[in-house]
């Protein structure tokens, strides 16, 4: 059983859908990418995942439980968790204080959760009393990821956790990316470059005019014409 | 002179609960409550009836319980609670940043003139007067000691409150309210009500709100509307500025420079000959001008918001010059509470 799935989602902006039809599954131990031209429908996607857009039709589950209509505040106690795309830190608060604050699922005592993080961003251990709005958009990206990982979640959204970074930081993020995958964590990454991407994940779907145009795992993915695909020229059917 | 001094002591700390209140709401959840005087004024009204009697010749008002300090005091805290959760009910849910403070003082305006028309209600535009003096018959207190027991009884209060105010401010629920500011979406994403965590913001801020203006009312005896015109909420903003939002002590301190030495302390100063009444009137151009002083030069305020002890590396680092810089570019750019409108 995939830690998430979803299962015909459409889903918009008022009346008008911006993803129709909309199928993918992501298991844990797997990196799921989600890349495509703009205006694909790749961040609603994202947002109707996590509850920020509720969708018109379809179905998702988070281990097995429907969470479609549920308020966004209560998908993350069924294990999903969301970081979003930029501003995605609690600038006036610490690092530390950032962490704590997405610890709230488990009571108790966050520190031994936020020592185990802070080995494998090493980077926030040493800049923990910092406020999170001083760090550079790179470490603000892994303080996101990190805070996310703080409740342990079976899945975690990325929205287009690169976007904006050096080519340097873009490596460290996709390699902790691909680590966390290791953690028995499902992860699912709205991505912008596709060669990165295809680098670092194992399963593919592109999204293309709001519809989910190919899917199938990176290596089959990386052998069709992809600029074909961007620009709206190919017609290739489903890999799987 | 005891009687100028003790009346200053009184403002100093009857802001400072004001300004907590309006801190908890602005400089901890980013809620801009501009109708913040409203509820200083039901704290005030019902305050003032709840201790008033059933009949009173001349005066038209509700309730007249007769209630002894501090009951109709705590009367008027959860009056001013109740208050918000209606207002909150109304607004929080789909308005934010900008268009929450329109609503809101919109929502004053129409109190304002509801309270100032409908005559049953708290007497009108004639207000409250008479109000009995906690104390004061019991202790066998004259005008001038009742100042004094008063002004010392407001900083008793405000000190218990500054307490309960600096608990819920450390606590978890503290830290979820400075989240919401920040990024109400990311907040959510993160499993927080945020809705539920701004109407908590506003409870919270307003039963302050409600014992301020109790106060208020309990040391002057009367109250009435031009007591609380609209503007009054932006001499509390002014406090909450100068002061430091985030920060109780902060308040403290803008409660002394703005409300006592350059709204209240300028009355108290002999008249300029040939200028009746200059004195008085210059003080809202002080204000004003301390005002784009503070915002300009040290936005995060003269006592700035404290970064959080942390508990298991036992740190209290103050990074004063990178955060007045931070503060600097959320001031002026509106980082923060803007963040989802740019989503």
């Amino acid at each position: 059983m995939p830690a998430l799935h979803t299962e015909g989602v459409t889903a918009g902006y008022g009346k008008t859908p911006i993803i129709t039809d909309i199928s993918v599954d992501a298991e844990v131990g797997r990196v799921t990418t989600i890349i495509g031209p703009n205006g694909a429908g790749k961040s609603t996607f994202a947002k109707a995942l996590v509850g920020i857009l509720k969708p018109m039709a379809g179905r998702i589950l988070v281990n097995d439980v429907d969470v479609t209509r549920m308020p966004g505040h209560e998908i993350p106690r069924h294990g999903l968790a969301y970081v979003p795309q930029n501003d995605n830190v609690f600038k006036r608060m610490s690092v530390r204080e950032n962490l704590e604050i997405g610890g709230f699922v488990h009571k108790g005592d966050s520190s031994a959760r936020i020592a185990e993080l802070f080995e494998i961003f090493p980077d926030l251990g040493k800049a923990h009393t910092k406020k999170a709005g001083l760090l550079s958009g790179g470490q603000q990206n892994l303080l996101a990821i990190a805070r996310a990982l703080m409740a342990k979640p079976s899945v975690i959204v990325l929205d287009e956790p690169t976007a904006g970074l050096s080519p340097a930081y873009t490596s460290v993020v996709w390699e902790q990316v691909a680590r966390i995958a290791t953690l028995n964590t499902a992860v699912v990454v709205v991505e912008q470059n596709v060669e990165r991407a295809l680098k670092h994940s194992d399963y593919v779907h592109i999204f293309v005019a709001g519809r989910d145009h190919v899917h199938g795992t990176a290596a089959d993915i990386s052998q069709l014409d992809l600029p074909s695909i961007f620009l709206g020229r190919s017609h290739a059917a489903s890999t799987t | 002179m005891t009687y100028y001094i003790f009346t200053l002591v009184f403002f100093l700390f009857d802001y400072f609960i004001l300004a907590m209140g309006l801190n908890i709401q602005y400089g901890i959840t980013g809620i801009l409550n501009f109708a913040y005087i409203g509820f200083v004024a039901v704290g005030a009204y019902v305050t003032g009836v709840a201790a008033m009697p059933a009949n009173t010749v001349g005066q038209h008002y509700i309730l007249g319980l007769g209630l002894p300090f501090p009951f109709n005091l705590l009367l008027g805290g959860f009056a001013a609670m109740g208050l918000s959760v209606l207002i909150a009910l109304i607004t929080l849910r789909r308005l934010r940043t900008d268009y929450l403070a329109i609503v809101l003082v919109s929502l004053s305006l129409v109190f304002y003139d509801f309270c100032n028309n409908y005559v049953s209600l708290f007497n009108g535009a004639d207000g409250l007067y008479n109000v009995p003096e906690p104390f004061a018959k019991t202790l066998g207190l004259g005008s001038n000691n009742f100042i004094v027991f008063f002004a010392c009884l407001t900083g008793v209060v405000s000190l218990i409150m500054w307490f309960v105010m600096s608990r819920v401010m450390r606590a978890p629920l503290g830290r979820t309210f400075r989240a919401v500011r920040d990024d109400a979406v990311t907040a959510a994403a993160l499993g927080k009500n945020t809705f539920w965590m701004q109407m908590k913001a506003m409870m919270i801020g307003s039963f302050f709100a409600g014992i301020g203006g109790g106060l208020l009312i309990q040391f002057g005896g009367s109250f009435n509307p031009t007591a609380w015109l609209p503007a009054e909420t932006f001499v509390v903003f002014a406090v909450l500025i100068v002061g430091g939002a985030g920060n109780n002590i902060g308040m403290f301190v803008g409660a002394l420079l703005v409300e006592t030495l350059l709204i209240h302390l300028p009355a108290f100063l002999p008249e300029i000959p040939g200028h009746p009444g200059l004195i008085e009137y210059i003080d809202t151009v002080i204000v004003g001008v301390v005002l784009m002083v503070m915002l300009w030069f040290r936005p995060q305020g003269i006592v700035p918001a404290r970064l959080r002890k942390t508990a298991s590396f036992g740190v209290d680092e103050r990074l004063d010059e990178e955060a007045g810089e931070l503060d600097r570019t959320t001031a002026l750019a509106g980082v923060g509470t803007r963040a989802e409108a740019t989503r």
